[in-house]
């Protein structure tokens, strides 16, 4: 059980491509414990992803059910080892902010509902349906899998708003 | 460090943007915030600027005086010790788009009501759309609420002049979300 210090950009951890993580090991079962200790200790957040933590792994964790956007539809605390997006439909925009980006927030459009395979925490394959502010959640966590933040998703109208303290 | 806020208008072409910015490069000088966009058929260019040691306007103003002979307005205000810092903003994030036949008054009259209620507006943007016949007219504000106010108040406040005036409006929260 450990809270891990948020890596902030332009840290470089996250801007790689992060390697798949190998279900079952020590080492992944560590990690996942150190992301939903860092995600709770936040207090405010709803998702962390591995390279926030220095650790370049396809790992996640997700849990909206304690914000008040997530309400109506989630799935609870989310392990995600290794996911992937199998299917996007619809559109959402809201404006995200992002501890490894802080003082900065951004207009981001994403899908509206997705489908998402992934490995959970016991190592089982798990196939979901998200919606909503969690599947925006979702996608935020997985493009840091992949090096990207929200900065680089903000549709080009909008600004980069600082954010309200 | 010193701080000024240029203001930059004219006629639009391509290279203000690249003029304005070797000129202020030249002088040493950085760009922080700044915000342009093309309104009627003007560039308008706001910049908060900073220079290490360059205590007045003066140098400033002079090395845009070339860029006013082609045709474009300068103004250079300088700013006091600390007018760099945009002040603490608590409060909600409201967004509110107005829209309706264009008439005198759409403006005054929300703001109007908005600054009755100490309602900050952040960000202003209007536009004159539709055909020369039946022009419309589009106002997308963005405000921060005072805090014993909410969205659904902000909608209920603007209901008189949405009758009053015959336009249509939304009210919506955009506080950010934390990922």
């Amino acid at each position: 059980m450990a809270v891990r210090e948020i890596r902030v950009y332009p840290d470089p951890c996250l801007k790689q491509v992060c390697d798949a993580a190998e279900p079952g090991t020590e080492e992944t079962r560590q990690l996942v414990e150190d992301l939903i200790d860092t995600m709770y200790e936040a207090g405010h957040s709803v998702g962390v992803a591995a390279p926030q933590i220095g650790v370049c792994k396809r790992v996640a964790v997700v849990d909206v059910s304690h914000s008040k956007l997530g309400q109506k539809h989630n799935h609870g605390l989310l392990v995600l080892i290794n996911p992937e997006i199998l299917e996007r439909s619809g559109s959402k925009t809201m404006r995200e902010g992002c501890m490894s980006v802080p003082d900065y927030t951004g207009n981001v459009e994403r899908a509206r509902e997705i489908v998402v395979q992934f490995t959970d925490r016991s190592g089982q394959d798990q196939v979901i349906r998200s919606k909503g502010f969690e599947a925006v959640a979702i996608q935020h966590e997985l493009d840091h899998l992949d090096g990207f933040l929200f900065l680089d998703r903000v549709d080009n109208k909008s600004e980069i708003f600082k954010r309200k303290q | 460090m010193h701080f000024y806020a240029v203001t930059i208008i004219g006629r639009d072409r391509p290279g203000i943007v690249s003029e304005t910015a070797r000129i202020l490069f030249e002088l040493g000088c950085n760009v922080a915030d700044s915000s342009s966009t093309i309104l009627g058929g003007q560039f308008a260019m706001i910049l908060i600027v900073s220079h290490p040691d360059m205590a007045q306007a003066a140098p400033l103003e002079q090395a845009f005086s070339n860029i006013e002979q082609q045709g474009l307005s300068v103004f250079v205000r300088t700013l006091k010790p600390g007018g760099e810092k945009r002040p603490e903003l608590p409060g909600e994030i409201c967004m509110i788009s107005v829209y309706g036949s264009d008439k005198p008054g759409i403006i005054y009259r929300v703001t109007r009501l908005l600054s009755e209620r100490q309602i900050n507006i952040i960000d202003l943007h209007t536009k004159l759309i539709g055909s020369e016949k039946r022009p419309v007219y589009v106002m997308v504000c963005e405000t921060v609420l005072p805090p014993d106010l909410t969205t659904e108040d902000v909608r209920n406040l603007l209901d008189s002049v949405k009758q009053e005036l015959q336009v249509d409006i939304t009210v919506r929260n955009v506080t950010p979300v934390e990922l």
